[in-house]
C-alpha cells in the first residue's frame, strides 16, 4: 500500500523541516507510520494519556500534539481534516476537553485581534483628536513626566556637543565674573533642582543661551558688547529661568514628538537622550515661543530684583542692541530675542509693579574684564 | 519539471526544464529565454478577486506568466529583478511557506499561491505589510532574495530572532511574533534595527543577506535631489 502521509513530525533529533508520517487514531491511541526511508520505526502507537493538545499554524488550523519520547520530545502538525475528525470520534473524553480548550483559545485569539484592531483604530482616532485639540496641554504634560536628571543627561550631552565645536575660555577675569554674576542670581532660587554651571566660549558673536539642566554658555561677544556686567547679569537672568521653566524641554519634547511621549512613558531615558543627542545642535538653537520669551523676560526681571541687581541693564541693553543695527548678524541675541517695542514696555511695566529698591552694583573692573579679552577674542569686523 | 540554478551567487538565473505539456508560473517578467517548443500565457492566478487582491494587498503582480510546453519539452531561463539568490524548494503537499511579497520567482502549476493577511502588530511593524504569501501544494517552489538566502532550522519550541528587512519565507508550523531590538522603544529604533520578528520553531526560516531598504536608503543619498 502507498505512503500517503497527513502530519508532520517534528523533534529535536529530527530535520528542521520535520516528517512527513501517517496518523491514525485507533481506540488505544495515537498510529504514527513513517516512510521506509525516514529513518524513524515504521509504525508506533502512543497512548492518549501521553499526549498534549493545542492549536498551531499561521492561520492557527492546525491541531499540534505534544508527547514525550525517550530523551526527545516529539511535536506533530496535523492539518489533513479527515484525520482531525477522527481524532476527534475517537479520543477520550479528558483529551478532547483540551481539544475544545485548545478550539476555544483560537477563536479567542482571532476575537482578541479583532478588538484590538478596533482599539487600536480608536485610540489612534482619539490621539490624533487630543493631539489637535491639545498640544500645548499635552506637550506640558509630557514635560512634567520627564525626571530632572534625565533634563541634566540631555543638557549634558548637547554641552558635549557644543564644546567640541568652540573654543572654551577655562580661567580668567571673564571666566570669574561669569560665575560671579551667575552665582549672585542662582543663590536667590530657593531649592533648586538644578546646578548651574557657567561656560564662557571664545565667539565674536553678542549671544548667550542655556542648555535643559542649567548649563549656561556666554560668548565673549557679548561681555565686550555690554557696557556693564549689570547688562550681562540681564541676560543671564533671562537665559537661567528658561531652565527653570523648562522652556527647552518643551521645545524638545514639540520636536521629536510622538516619539519622545513614547521614550517617557516607558520609561526609556536612554533612548530620549540618544535622539536629543542626535538633535545635538538643534537644542541650542531651537526657537522658544513668544509665551516662553514673555515668561523668561518676566521671571528673569524678578529674579535680577530678587538679586539686587539694576533690572535696568537687561532692558536698556536689549534697546541699544536693537537700535545699533549695522552689525546684525554678528548680534545673533536679538535674532532669537527680538527687542519689539511691546515686549519693552511690558519689561517697564512689570518693573514698575516691584518694590523700590537700592541696586548694589556687581564689584567687578568691567574695563579690565573686557580689555582681558581682547587677547583671545580680536574685535569682530563689522 | 526540474530545475537547478545557473551561475549562483549575486546574478543566478533558474534553468526549468519542462517536459511536453508541463507548465510552469513565474512572475510577470522574470522570463529571460525560452525554447521554441515553449508559449507564454499571461494568467491571472486564481481568478480576477484573488488576483486583484494579491496585486493590491501584497504588491505582487497582477498577472502571473504561464510558461507551458505546448510543442514538446524545452527549457526556460528565469531571473528576478533583483541581484541575490534563488532557491528552490519542493513542495510535498505537507509543508507550506510563508513569503515575503518579493520572495516568489516560479513555482510548479500545482502549486497554490494566496494571500494571507497578518495580525495588526506584525503587519503594522513585520515590515512585509499586512499582507504575505502562502503558498502550498506539490512542486516546485522557486524563490529569490536579495543577497544570498541563509537557512535556519529550528526545531520544536527553539527561538531565533531575525531583522523583518531579512526575511524570505517560513514555514507554517514556525509561529512567529514582533517585538523591540532593544529593551526601549527609542533604543530599538537608534540601534539600527527598529523591530525583529521572534520565531519560534519546529520549522523552517530562510534569510536574505542584504536588507533592501537598508540599501534603498543606502542608494538614495547619490540621488539627486530633484531631476531638471
Amino acid at each position: 500500500m502507498a505512503f500517503t502521509p497527513n502530519a508532520l513530525c517534528f523533534g529535536s533529533d529530527l530535520p528542521g523541516q520535520g516528517i512527513p508520517c501517517h496518523v491514525d487514531t485507533t481506540p488505544e491511541g495515537l498510529a504514527l507510520a513513517f516512510s521506509g526511508d525516514s529513518g524513524q520505526p515504521a509504525g508506533q502507537t502512543v497512548s492518549f494519556g501521553r499526549l498534549s493538545l493545542e492549536a498551531g499554524g499561521f492561520d492557527h488550523d492546525q491541531l499540534v500534539m505534544k508527547w514525550a519520547q525517550g530523551g526527545a520530545g516529539r511535536t506533530l502538525y496535523i492539518k489533513d481534516a479527515a484525520a482531525i475528525a477522527a481524532f476527534r470520534c475517537t479520543a477520550p473524553p479528558e483529551l478532547l476537553a483540551h481539544f475544545d480548550r485548545a478550539a476555544a483559545s483560537v477563536r479567542q485569539a482571532r476575537a482578541t485581534r479583532r478588538t484590538v484592531l478596533l482599539v487600536v483604530v480608536g485610540l489612534l482616532v482619539a490621539l490624533g483628536m487630543g493631539a489637535w485639540l491639545g498640544s500645548d496641554a499635552l506637550v506640558t504634560w509630557t514635560v512634567g513626566l520627564i525626571p530632572t536628571e534625565w533634563e541634566k543627561q540631555i543638557g549634558e550631552a548637547a554641552m558635549q556637543d557644543v564644546l567640541a565645536q568652540q573654543e572654551v575660555i577655562w580661567e580668567g577675569p571673564a571666566v570669574e565674573a561669569a560665575k560671579e554674576m551667575t552665582t549672585r542670581l542662582t543663590e536667590q532660587i530657593p531649592n533648586s533642582p538644578y546646578r548651574f554651571t557657567v561656560t564662557v566660549v571664545k565667539s565674536p558673536v553678542v549671544n548667550a543661551f542655556a542648555l535643559p539642566g542649567g548649563y549656561v554658555v556666554v560668548f565673549t561677544g557679548l561681555i565686550r558688547e555690554a557696557n556693564s556686567p549689570e547688562e550681562v547679569a540681564g541676560v543671564l537672568g533671562h537665559e537661567i529661568n528658561h531652565v527653570l521653566q523648562r522652556h527647552g524641554l518643551e521645545r524638545i519634547v514639540k520636536t521629536l514628538g510622538v516619539m519622545a511621549v513614547a521614550a517617557i512613558l516607558f520609561g526609556d531615558q536612554q533612548g530620549l537622550i540618544g535622539l536629543a543627542k542626535q538633535l545635538g545642535v538643534e537644542i541650542v538653537t531651537l526657537k522658544y515661543g513668544r509665551d516662553q520669551e514673555t515668561e523668561a523676560d518676566l521671571t528673569g526681571l524678578r529674579l535680577l530684583h530678587k538679586a539686587k541687581v539694576d533690572p535696568a541693564g537687561m532692558i536698556t541693553f536689549f534697546e541699544r542692541l536693537a537700535q545699533s543695527e549695522k552689525d546684525k548678524e554678528r548680534v545673533e541675541l536679538l535674532s532669537t530675542h527680538p527687542m519689539s517695542a511691546p515686549r519693552a514696555a511690558r519689561l517697564k511695566a512689570e518693573l514698575a509693579t516691584l518694590p523700590k529698591f537700592v541696586p548694589e552694583p556687581f564689584a567687578l573692573d568691567w574695563e579690565k574684564i573686557q580689555s582681558s579679552l581682547k587677547s583671545v577674542s580680536p574685535p569682530a569686523k563689522s | 519539471m526540474k530545475s537547478d540554478i545557473l551561475y549562483p551567487g549575486a546574478f543566478p538565473m533558474a534553468r526549468v526544464q519542462l517536459a511536453a505539456g508541463e507548465s510552469l508560473k513565474a512572475e510577470s517578467g522574470a522570463m529571460v529565454s525560452i525554447s521554441p517548443t515553449i508559449d507564454v500565457e499571461s494568467k491571472v492566478e486564481g481568478g480576477i478577486f484573488k488576483a486583484l487582491s494579491r496585486r493590491v494587498l501584497t504588491g505582487e503582480h497582477f498577472f502571473f506568466q504561464t510558461l507551458r510546453a505546448t510543442r514538446g519539452a524545452g527549457e526556460a531561463l528565469l531571473a528576478p529583478t533583483v541581484p541575490g539568490d534563488i532557491l528552490v524548494l519542493e513542495l510535498d503537499g505537507m509543508h507550506e511557506y510563508l513569503v515575503q511579497k518579493d520572495g516568489f520567482l516560479a513555482g510548479a502549476e500545482q502549486i497554490t499561491i494566496e494571500s494571507k493577511m497578518q495580525s495588526l502588530s506584525r503587519g503594522l511593524l513585520g515590515g512585509e505589510g499586512f499582507f504575505i504569501l502562502k503558498i502550498s501544494g506539490t512542486g516546485q517552489l522557486i524563490l529569490n532574495s536579495f543577497g544570498a538566502i541563509h537557512k535556519v532550522e529550528l526545531k520544536p519550541d527553539e527561538d531565533y530572532i531575525v531583522d523583518n528587512s531579512h526575511l524570505v519565507a517560513w514555514t507554517a508550523t514556525t509561529s512567529y511574533k514582533i517585538e523591540k531590538a532593544a529593551s526601549g522603544w527609542i533604543s530599538s529604533f537608534t540601534s539600527g534595527e527598529g523591530f525583529v520578528c521572534r520565531f519560534r520553531g519546529p520549522g523552517l526560516v530562510y534569510l536574505q543577506s542584504r536588507n533592501p531598504r537598508g540599501f534603498g536608503a543606502w542608494i538614495r543619498q547619490f540621488m539627486p535631489a530633484t531631476s531638471e
